[in-house]
């Protein structure tokens, strides 16, 4: 006891060593105190209350509940919550949810290729840049409509993503994952410095909005039942893709290249239509984004949106559609529910990424296949997971 | 000009370097992108504004200039080394056994956290170091060197060599290689890996603090979203040479920097920062084991 | 163990409900809203701070004499992180708030798409600091700005070159930003063919090493260097062209005016032109603001004291229409004529203002001051 309260004590006064340069010596000795009390705490309640096996019974029963109602049933619930839920929303809500919503159809995109076929792409903005500025440039310059423009633009982000993935495809890993932060940057370069298409870092302004029959979407409800149709959309295609042969290559080459080359998977196509097919939803998510601010500059797209797109992914548990939706929400909806503390929501959003992926790497809604593949040392999830496989499906 | 540009991408160059070795380092030893690393040089050159204002308001400064610059340096690569041993402890060392995506998420967590760590407790604001020996240097066929050019690159290089002798020398250095071969073999042979591990980051941290520390008297300003950028090129720096070599961090960053300062007057200055990816996406293509680097098994 | 999401999701949308409820219930307070958005944190957060506080104080003035129609004025505060995509959001949100008027926002880049938000919720904005033409040209009549255009700088920085320094050989450099190369392309417009530019090319803001680009600019032996841009970059640039033993002295816009430009650049500043607006020390109400800033929030920004005017002029409509309605503040906004700390004010149709405010400044013995 005593030793671990000296350990505390000398956790706590480190921290507070190293801290003071910067915040100054009062503030480092309240840091010391808090950190130790906040130690003292855990340990003491760590020790009775929250036990981890409670924890796990807990979450346990809310799944066998939740298990309990038909999916479908659930699916279909939800659309109408959500197709009910403007009426009750104001203009600043709206917005909100039109940014969320667009930012689900992003973290599915980057899903497909981070999340199934496991290759970390760290510039994800770059197609959606691409499908942004293609919009926009149709629009402005040629006078495409929404409707005509889509096509053409899903096109070409189709291929940049095949494009890109060529030569990254003899890359692994980190390298593949600092050759894509390469190509986002460059991207970026390229839109604020090729002045005589892009407009360069002014941006293009006057995107025309698009236009069902008579109507022109001018409101941000418009934009939001648009934004969903694609949500819904995007998750039915993303869904169907997992379930499929190709979802199953995908994982499979995540899983174990060399052994998935063995089953005859062409790793390389497999690789190639997983880069592309993910790049096609951000690319959509351009467009609509291009379309709701009827404005883009290349300030939209840094490398902090990959970045915050990734943590949208991992946060909800990559490969789980469902986390996915719910990891973008809670990046989207958390920062405007916190904005009285926006100077810290940057420090806590750096503090969470670290937590998660020491705590709960799997994310929040890692399924316990991909839980038993990143904590390999933890024997209980493989009984799990023997658990699940060995149960009948239905 | 062309000798002008020269020194200009020599001095670039030798930065670059320090902080690559920390990158190359790291790697070497745990196959991870520190990506934090960048922003330890950030705290560095922080540090050195700190310390050298303390220095100057007791008026040490006034006493001896070069001796409060030693002073700064040295302390501010003390603290950073502890700063990279802890986050090492904190963010990755839980990890290690984790598949390689983890830490590298960690460790952008890590590097967003430093930087709004700095920008709440330092303010948003520019920090200018006290200008000390401003424009005063040396001219020779119409090209300038300035006396902290000078410095920078004479510091850059007995601190590469230091390290340099440090791995092939000494008993821990031959720790520190026989861990990078393999550490699971290291670790049998009775080498605390935890302990090579701590070595490494705090090796390299100390380094990028020094680069920091250098780059803040050089340029005189200081925010808190340098650690970024220079990361990624020190980085970039570490890949050309060759990741996992130690020569090849140096030989890396000056070769990085030389085309830095050659393209951005020869092509243009606008993509002078593409350079530095694109010669990334071209290396990784065309030769991934970079310049100086061995050729490494599966990666992924 | 799927469906466990649907719990949480749950959760999720009774979260939303529930902040709607507490929106909605929220008792309607008995004070006026006035928003301020800037980027008040991230790269830019410093811009951001210094014409928020310049706009507190004149919310507080108020507030001292009892507040306006009555009621007492309540500053929103909203960061829009140098980010459009959060400047159109936190629009929405001031919209939503029920504020009467917008001072802001900083960056043109976030002004553009926000006044489209403002506008169609016909609230009045005036940016203190935004200086694209577009901005104004796009026939939004709730729009205005305290500061001058881009446009307007370059020519009177022109206007100084050709024919008060009558030179021949200049070099240009941006930033790469709207505001940067903005300020640079209209400069060199306004030049003609009168004087031959040697070099024009951008930079990368947040760069720190030009000397590459500047060694080429050196081989030009240009007169005269301008630089559409803010003061790190100026300051650097300044610094290591000094470094570089480059002679030529440099000329810079409003951006540029900050104390920290001198700090940055040492004595390399000397001789530095600057186009900016009338000096506010030698106006009796700015010197009254000047002291009453430096006494609560130390030294002031360049954007301090037209955020501090714009609040005014915002106040000042509010009060003279006794209304709260965004169309009747709008239209009287058109036909105010203010005597504020930048001495008077009064906007043309478009919303700009219409004294072109720029003057040439130069630094001299580590100070800025006006150029006689």
């Amino acid at each position: 006891m005593i030793k671990k309260f000296i350990r505390i004590l000398l956790l706590s006064l480190w921290f507070g060593a190293i801290t003071f340069p910067f915040t100054g010596i009062r503030n480092a000795i309240l840091l010391s105190i808090s950190i130790m009390a906040s130690l003292i705490l855990w340990n003491t309640l760590s020790k009775g209350i929250i036990k981890r096996e409670g924890i796990e019974i807990v979450s346990k029963r809310i799944q066998t509940f939740s298990s309990k109602i038909p999916r479908r049933i659930l699916a279909l619930f939800f659309i109408f919550l959500f197709l009910i839920l403007p009426l009750f929303m104001n203009n600043y809500f709206i917005d909100i949810a039109n940014l969320t919503g667009i930012y689900i159809i992003l973290a599915l995109g980057l899903n497909v290729v981070v999340g199934l076929a496991g290759l970390l792409n760290l510039g994800f903005v770059a197609f959606y840049a691409i499908g942004a500025y293609s919009y926009a440039i149709l629009s402005t310059q040629v006078n495409f409509s929404f409707w005509a423009s889509l096509p053409i633009v899903i096109l070409l982000v189709g291929i940049s993503g095949i494009l890109l993935g060529f030569p990254a495809l003899r890359l692994k890993g980190d390298y593949l994952a600092i050759v894509t932060l390469g190509f986002g940057e460059m991207t970026r370069l390229v839109l604020n410095n090729w002045d005589s298409v892009t407009k360069g870092p002014n941006g293009i302004l006057n995107i025309a909005p698009p236009e069902v029959g008579s109507i022109v979407f001018r409101e941000p409800i418009h934009y939001y039942y648009l934004i969903l149709i694609f949500v819904i959309l995007t998750t039915f295609a993303i869904k169907r893709i997992n379930n499929s042969k190709i979802g199953r290559a995908w994982v499979a080459i995540r899983e174990d290249e060399v052994a998935a080359e063995a089953m005859g998977i062409d790793t390389v196509r497999m690789k190639l239509l997983s880069f592309s097919f993910g790049a096609i939803w951000a690319g959509l998510g351009g467009v609509l984004f291009a379309a709701k601010m009827r404005f883009v500059s290349p300030e939209s797209f840094t490398f902090f949106e990959s970045v915050i797109i990734l943590c949208m992914v991992i946060l909800g548990g990559m490969g789980s559609i469902a986390g996915v939706i719910l990891g973008a929400m809670i990046l989207v909806l958390l920062p405007e529910a916190l904005r009285g503390f926006e100077h810290y929501r940057m420090l806590a959003l750096g503090a969470g990424l670290i937590l998660m992926m020491v705590f709960k790497p799997e994310g929040i809604l890692g399924g316990p296949r991909r839980r038993a593949e990143l904590r390999p040392d933890d024997e209980r999830i493989y009984m799990q997971e023997i658990e699940i496989i060995s149960k009948p499906k239905f | 000009m062309f000798l002008q540009q020269l020194i200009n991408g020599l001095t670039l160059g030798a930065v670059y370097a320090l902080i690559a070795l920390g990158y190359t380092m790291v790697y070497g030893i745990l196959q991870l992108i520190n990506f934090a690393h960048g922003e330890v040089y950030m705290l560095g050159a922080y540090l050195g504004i700190i310390i050298l204002g303390f220095l100057t308001s007791i008026g040490f400064t006034a006493i001896s200039l070069p001796l409060a610059i030693i002073i700064t340096l040295v302390i501010s690569m003390i603290f950073c080394s502890a700063y990279g041993m802890t986050i090492e402890k904190i963010a990755y060392k839980p990890l290690r056994n984790a598949p390689r995506l983890s830490p590298l998420i960690s460790a952008i967590g890590v590097s967003i956290f430093l930087q709004n760590f700095v920008m709440l407790s330092q303010g948003a604001t520019d920090r200018v170091f006290p200008p000390l020996l401003n424009a005063e240097g040396l001219t020779f066929l119409n090209a300038r060197i300035t006396y902290l050019q000078i410095f920078i690159l004479i510091a850059s290089v007995l601190m590469m060599v230091g390290l340099h002798l440090f791995i092939m020398k000494t008993k821990l250095g031959k720790a520190m290689r026989a861990t990078a071969q393999d550490r699971k073999m290291a670790s049998l042979l009775g080498i605390d890996i935890d302990q090579v591990i701590s070595i490494t980051f705090i090796i390299g941290s100390g380094l990028a603090a020094a680069a920091g520390v250098m780059v803040a008297m050089y340029y005189g300003l200081v925010n808190y979203f340098i650690g970024y950028v220079a990361g990624i090129k020190a980085f970039t720096a570490a890949v050309l040479g060759g990741i996992g070599s130690i020569p090849g961090a140096m030989l890396g960053g000056i070769i990085l920097g030389l085309m830095e300062a050659l393209g951005a007057s020869y092509i243009s200055s606008e993509y002078k920062d593409a350079f530095a990816f694109g010669l990334l996406i071209i290396i990784l293509i065309l030769k991934p084991e970079g310049l100086l680097g061995r050729r490494v098994g599966d990666r992924s | 163990m799927k469906k466990f999401f649907s719990l949480i999701l749950f959760s999720l949308l009774t979260f939303y409900f529930l902040l709607f409820t507490v929106i909605g219930c929220a008792k309607k307070d008995d004070v006026i809203k006035l928003g301020v958005a800037g980027p008040m944190t991230g790269d830019q957060a410093k811009m951001g701070m210094d014409f928020r506080n310049g706009a507190e104080l004149a919310v507080i003035e108020w507030n001292e004499k009892g507040g306006v129609l009555g009621k007492k004025i309540a500053m929103v505060v909203s960061d829009d992180q140098h980010d459009p995509k959060q400047a159109v959001s936190v629009a929405n949100k001031m919209v939503n708030e029920g504020t009467v008027g917008v001072i802001g926002h900083f960056n043109s880049s976030c002004s553009i798409p926000a006044s489209e938000v403002y506008n169609r919720a016909g609230i009045p904005m005036i940016t203190p600091a935004s200086t694209n033409p577009q901005l104004t040209e796009r026939g939004f009549d709730n729009i205005f700005r305290v500061c001058g255009r881009d446009d307007q700088q370059g020519a009177v920085a022109a206007d100084f070159v050709i024919n008060r320094l009558r030179l021949k050989k200049i070099a240009i450099l941006h930033d790469k930003t709207t505001y940067g190369q903005g300020l640079a392309n209209e400069f060199k417009k306004a030049l003609g063919n009168k004087v031959g530019v040697v070099h024009y090319g951008g930079i990368i803001q947040g760069d720190k090493d030009f000397k590459a680009v500047l060694t080429l600019v050196k081989e030009k032996k240009p007169e005269l260097i301008f630089f559409g841009g803010i003061y790190p970059e100026a300051g650097l640039l300044v610094k290591q062209a000094k470094e570089l033993g480059i002679k030529a002295p440099f000329m810079s816009g409003d951006g540029v005016i900050d104390p920290k430009f001198i700090e940055i650049a040492g004595p390399s500043a000397e001789g530095t032109y600057l186009t900016f607006s009338p000096d506010p020390v030698k106006i009796p109400t700015a010197k009254v603001f000047l002291d009453s800033y430096h006494k609560k929030y130390g030294d002031h920004g360049p954007y301090s004291i037209y955020a501090y005017d714009a609040a005014n002029i915002m106040l000042t409509a509010i009060k003279d229409v006794k209304s709260t309605e965004g169309k009747k503040i709008t239209e009287k906004l058109h036909t105010l004529e203010f005597k504020g700390a930048l001495g008077t004010i009064k906007f043309d149709k478009k919303g700009d203002v219409t004294v072109v405010p720029y003057v040439i400044w130069i630094t001299k013995g580590g100070k800025f001051e006006e150029y006689k």
